[in-house]
């Protein structure tokens, strides 16, 4: 079995009653039975192979908690198919909650009122974890996450932060074959966020965990992902490697320079019509300051030698758009397109 | 090293039962203050029957049940009332409420049979509180209030235990309007109206008047305490007792059955709330 998760036109809407302002509106809405439909993820297909560790990013409301309640088998689709180890989730909720790890960010998943070691002792029980594999996760979680002070805390006591990492540990304590992870590193200092990246990398590796994490802080995919899923209001607009989504969405890699004296207008043409031969365009030109921008990869080093010979550079730097860039000038478009 | 994939399996479950009740216990002593508080109040709750009851015995003596009777049964059945001290509707519409029950559900264990280890451990707890009002009642009633034979009290035993799992079942049925109405609180004060009258807590069911009576018939609260305390006291015997424990058996069966069945239909509509 070499595909670990296989979701094939998935939909979910959910259905909200509708209601009326002030304090009739509240009382016809009791008698009334009137709803509207959201659709949250609308006809969505992909599948991940074992092993894969894949990030799924969208802005506020995209479906991203909602595809993952699906995929973790606590709400039911309204439309499509979807396995997760070759089990429907929501039919077969019980016997793959043995087999996944999952972390809802916003939620404790941890008993609330015991001290967190005896949580653990409790979910080696429920889980089955062999002693060997037991040593490995809980001395690792452990260690990378600096639990030692925590341990002996009821969970009601801990920071969020704290309760986060006592949650990641806890979610992968038992080695499971598949991590969902939603939104795993909020609320964390940066510090931190770090340290929880690192483990949760090294734990995918040692295990060979297949890893979906759905987060807005890029740098948590960047790091421990290397495939990207992007849901725009319900659908997926992009699933493929993060190479290529740069590929794909950032257009634009600038040349920024700043030149002794300003260009000429009629030095401007010539040197308009060299730099779009070489692949460029030139942006900018007022002043001192000089913007080439182009879209192929190796333009770079030709457009700067243009500019080199041709004007007197005081200063020169290359940009490319990074991730983040990219993904908030996608959100702020009014409708998904290319 | 692999990532692990395990089978379910019903002994291994059993355990994780086992585990989970040491730490239900735990928590359910965590909130040692709460208890005391509620101790407090149930001793009120339970002393203004007794004193209206003393105050109808002096203007009328002779009603159907003898004084020396009456107010043992009052007595055991407000310990009975007390050990079924359960927070299942309140905690479940909490989590339900909150969207807590995600956690639940990802848990490899069974919903219902999880929840229910946790109301063991409150009724436990609450069970041994309800000991201490038994022997306060001891003190002042004296041997009145011991079971009428030994015999008595070993079905008492028996169906206490029924009883006790049919309080649980019972509230595992309302709550699942939880899932419905994502609070608690109405349902917890349904169940609480329905039981308070049919339970036979604040007098025995022979008193009420034929309508009620008949009504009472037909649910599953008088089970709950008029059923174990009348074994206790020795008003039902032998084949009737019987008879009762399995009426219990069956409340209890068919309950759980229709708890399991509504859960699944619950599940099926949850949205579980927050993002
Ligand atoms: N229980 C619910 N009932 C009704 N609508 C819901 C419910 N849960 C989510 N929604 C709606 O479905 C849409 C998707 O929500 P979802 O929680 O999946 O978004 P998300 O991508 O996780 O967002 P965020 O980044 O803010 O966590 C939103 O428009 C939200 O309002
Ligand atoms: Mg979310």
């Amino acid at each position: 079995m070499d595909s670990a998760l296989q979701v094939e036109k998935l939909s979910k809407s959910y259905k909200r009653r509708v209601r009326q302002p002030g304090l009739l509106g509240a009382a016809k809405s009791l008698f009334s039975s009137q709803t509207e439909e959201l659709q949250a993820v609308k006809n969505i297909s992909f599948s991940i192979k074992r092993g894969e560790r894949v990030g799924l990013i969208g802005e506020n409301g995209a479906g991203k908690s909602t595809t993952l309640k699906m995929l973790t088998g606590i709400i039911v689709p309204t439309g499509g198919t979807l396995e997760v180890l070759g089990r429907v989730p929501w039919q077969e909720r019980r016997q793959l909650a043995l087999n996944i790890g999952v972390v809802f960010g916003q939620r404790p998943q941890l008993l609330w009122d015991i001290p967190v070691r005896e949580t653990f002792r409790l979910l080696k029980t429920m889980y089955r974890i062999p002693d060997d594999v037991y040593q490995v996760t809980y001395t690792e979680a452990v260690k990378r996450l600096s639990l030692e002070p925590l341990l002996a805390t009821p969970v009601r006591q801990l920071s969020l932060g704290q309760r986060m990492r006592c949650d990641l540990a806890a979610a992968l304590l038992h080695a499971p074959a598949v991590v969902f992870l939603d939104e795993p590193t909020i609320g964390l200092d940066l510090s931190v966020k770090e340290q929880v990246r690192e483990y949760i990398t090294d734990i995918q590796e040692k295990f060979g965990i297949t890893l979906l994490i759905t987060t807005h802080d890029l740098k948590d995919i960047t790091e421990t992902c290397d495939r990207l899923l992007l849901l725009d209001k319900g659908s997926l607009l992009f699933d493929g490697s993060i190479k290529a989504f740069e590929q794909k969405y950032a257009s634009d890699r600038r040349i920024v320079a700043e030149v002794r004296k300003p260009v000429e207008a009629e030095e401007r043409a010539t040197l308009e019509k060299e730099i779009i031969k070489l692949g460029g365009t030139l942006k900018e030109a007022e002043g001192h300051k000089i913007v080439v921008e182009h879209r192929e990869e190796g333009a770079a080093p030709a457009l700067t030698q243009l500019l080199l010979s041709r004007l007197q550079v005081v200063d020169l730097n290359l940009e490319k758009t990074d991730i983040e860039t990219i993904v908030t000038r996608i959100y702020r478009q009014p409708v998904g397109k290319d | 090293m692999r990532a692990l994939e395990p089978q379910l399996n019903f002994i291994e479950s059993f355990h994780s039962y086992v585990s989970l009740f040491g730490r239900s216990l735990r928590a359910s002593f965590a909130y040692r203050a709460s208890t005391v508080t509620s101790l407090v109040t149930a001793v009120f709750m339970y002393a203004i029957p007794m004193l209206v009851w003393r105050q109808v015995y002096a203007q009328n003596p002779n009603l159907g049940i003898s004084k020396a009777k009456m107010f043992p049964y009052l007595l055991l059945a407000g310990c009975v009332n007390y050990a079924m001290g359960m927070s299942v509707e309140f905690r479940i519409g909490q989590r339900i409420r909150q969207g807590l029950i995600a956690t639940d559900l990802l848990k490899p264990v069974d919903f219902q049979i999880a929840q229910g280890i946790q109301a063991l451990s409150d009724g436990l707890f609450n069970g041994a509180l309800g000991m201490v009002f038994f022997f306060c009642g001891y003190l002042v009633l004296g041997k009145d209030i011991l079971p009428a034979s030994l015999f008595s009290f070993g079905l008492f035993l028996v169906s206490f235990l029924l009883a006790f799992l049919i309080q649980y079942f019972v509230c595992f049925v309302f709550v699942q309007g939880a899932f419905y109405t994502y609070s608690g609180y109405g349902i917890f004060a349904a169940r609480g109206a329905l039981q308070q009258t049919f339970s036979g807590m604040i007098a025995p069911l022979t008193f009420y008047p034929p309508f009620l009576k008949a009504a009472g018939e037909w649910l599953p609260f008088r089970h709950i305490i008029y059923t174990p305390v009348s074994i206790y006291m020795g008003w039902a015997q032998g084949a009737e007792a019987l008879d009762l424990i399995l009426q219990q058996l069956a409340w209890m069966t068919g309950l759980y059955l229709l708890g399991k069945f509504l859960m699944i239909k619950s599940l099926k509509q949850l949205e579980v709330q927050g993002g």
